[in-house]
């Protein structure tokens, strides 16, 4: 989807994007010409589209994929477990590129082993929908094996471990 | 007035170069996979997914290196055939790195990722009507893992699909033309009719269809060593006009495999089965072979 600015006959260009209520995207564009701002807010139905391509709307949107089809039990519990409900994410998240709030996989959980930014960073590299399990099976091994902080070592303990 | 494509780019949503880019990294992904093998039907509960986990056991004791991709998502049954549903994929140096079954096929499902019993959940901002772009987001879902995993070298990616005739030839173009289609039928009327609605929701595509499997054809009894008829009315299924790669017998003692996540190749003498799922396999092989 594009849009024209019709006195100038210039393309517009997105500004900004924000959640402007539950079940509703607000992308914001301007005119580079004149100046004149416009935002198109969705409906619900509109939003479930965006969401169900697996895209961010805006800048910065690498590797960004919306989030559903989340293991809903596990999920919820790993995201409590984070310090981190699926209630109180805000639910366009991962839709808005250049604004999301920071992962739950990116929170060291309260009563888990420390993560090194190396080991975060690869876990933060596989899909979300597959971070909790990921998450829960590496920090089983780094209690199994005693070991506080995550690190490359024990991202490869685990690989080990589970016959990778 | 300036007419869409007369207008470069998107203004900024980057939502075509998103779905680009996704399409790129599953294509590097796959770069590695000699040939992609859909097993689908249409019906469901013909086995397809046993199938699937056991033929890759026998591809793997031709050789072969093996990965499954179970595509569906709503009812994932790969993790615990191929006994990996206690193993979570992990991150590795070159990707997402999936399962591995104990006779080394690479699993990548769903069911590694949910407790027993477990659905997805698909929320939707407009409730009441989940149903509406569920189809989407479930391959939007899938080329996310796609993109992700590294399988590495493979002679054979086996994709159990979901049933459903327009189903499966949705996944078919979801994998592209260069991705070959195996159906499985059953020796009875009713499943063949709707296999045959498969082969035509697949025509209009470019993908390869290879022919079928007729699977509980026959029953192997362990007692007697003979395979006796299992529907009433058994007959050929020359008329779903498809080559038939092999006809496998029921067996309870193939059920009580897959349940325990173990594969055929693990028993020494598994009878008529074993010697099925290996003519399937080698047709399967000769199928890929016969290509110029």
């Amino acid at each position: 989807m594009k849009f024209l600015c019709v006195p100038c006959d210039t393309p517009m260009r997105m500004r900004a994007t924000q959640e402007s209520e539950p079940g509703s995207l607000a992308v914001v564009y301007s005119c580079p010409a004149c100046g004149y701002e416009m935002a198109m807010l969705t409906n619900q139905h509109e939003t479930d589209m965006v969401r169900s391509l697996g895209v961010r709307i805006g800048p910065a949107a690498a590797a960004a994929i919306a989030n559903p089809g989340m293991p809903s039990g596990m999920m919820a519990s790993f995201a409590a477990g984070a310090g981190e409900t699926p209630a109180g994410k805000c639910p366009f998240a991962a839709m808005l590129g250049g604004s999301t709030q920071p992962e739950a996989a990116a929170a060291a959980t309260p009563s888990g082993p420390a993560w090194t930014a190396g080991a975060l960073e690869r876990l933060e590299a596989i899909p979300e929908m597959v971070r909790p399990m990921a998450r829960a099976g590496i920090e089983m091994v780094a209690r199994e094996n005693g070991q506080a902080l995550i690190d490359e070592e024990v991202l490869a303990a685990a690989r080990s471990r589970f016959g990778m | 007035m300036k007419a869409y494509s007369q207008i470069e780019g998107d203004g900024g949503s980057g939502v075509a170069e998103q779905i680009a880019d996704l399409e790129s990294a599953i294509a590097r992904r796959l770069a590695g996979v000699r040939h992609i093998v859909a097993i689908g039907s249409g019906k469901g509960g013909v086995g397809k997914s046993t199938l699937t986990r056991q033929l890759g056991a026998v591809l793997v004791a031709e050789g072969k290196r093996v990965g499954i991709l179970d595509a569906d998502m709503n009812g994932p049954s790969q993790a615990q055939l191929g006994g990996v549903r206690d193993v979570p994929p992990l991150p590795g140096e070159e990707g997402l790195l999936v399962p591995v079954s104990r006779d080394g096929i690479k699993i990548l499902s769903v069911g590694s990722l949910l407790a027993e019993g477990e659905a997805l959940a698909w929320p939707s901002a407009s409730p009441r009507h989940t149903h509406v772009w569920r189809a989407t987001r479930e391959l939007s879902k899938l080329a996310e893992l796609l993109s992700a995993v590294h399988w590495g070298p493979l002679d054979f990616l086996l994709v159990d699909l979901p049933p459903g005739p327009e189903r499966t030839a949705q996944f078919a173009d979801f994998l592209g033309p260069e991705a070959a289609v195996l159906l499985v039928s059953i020796p009875s009327a009713l499943a063949r009719g709707v296999v045959a609605r498969s082969v035509s929701a697949l025509a209009p595509l470019p993908n390869r269809l290879l022919g079928h499997v007729e699977n509980m054809s026959g029953y192997a009894c362990a007692g007697c060593g003979t395979v006796r008829p299992l529907f009433p009315e058994s007959r050929d299924a020359s008329d779903l006009a498809l080559p038939c790669l092999g006809r496998i017998p029921f067996d309870p003692q193939l059920a009580a495999l897959s349940d325990e996540g173990r594969a055929i190749t693990e028993i020494p003498d598994a009878g008529p089965v074993a010697a099925a799922l290996a003519e399937v396999a080698r047709n399967l092989i000769a199928s890929f072979e016969e290509l110029p």
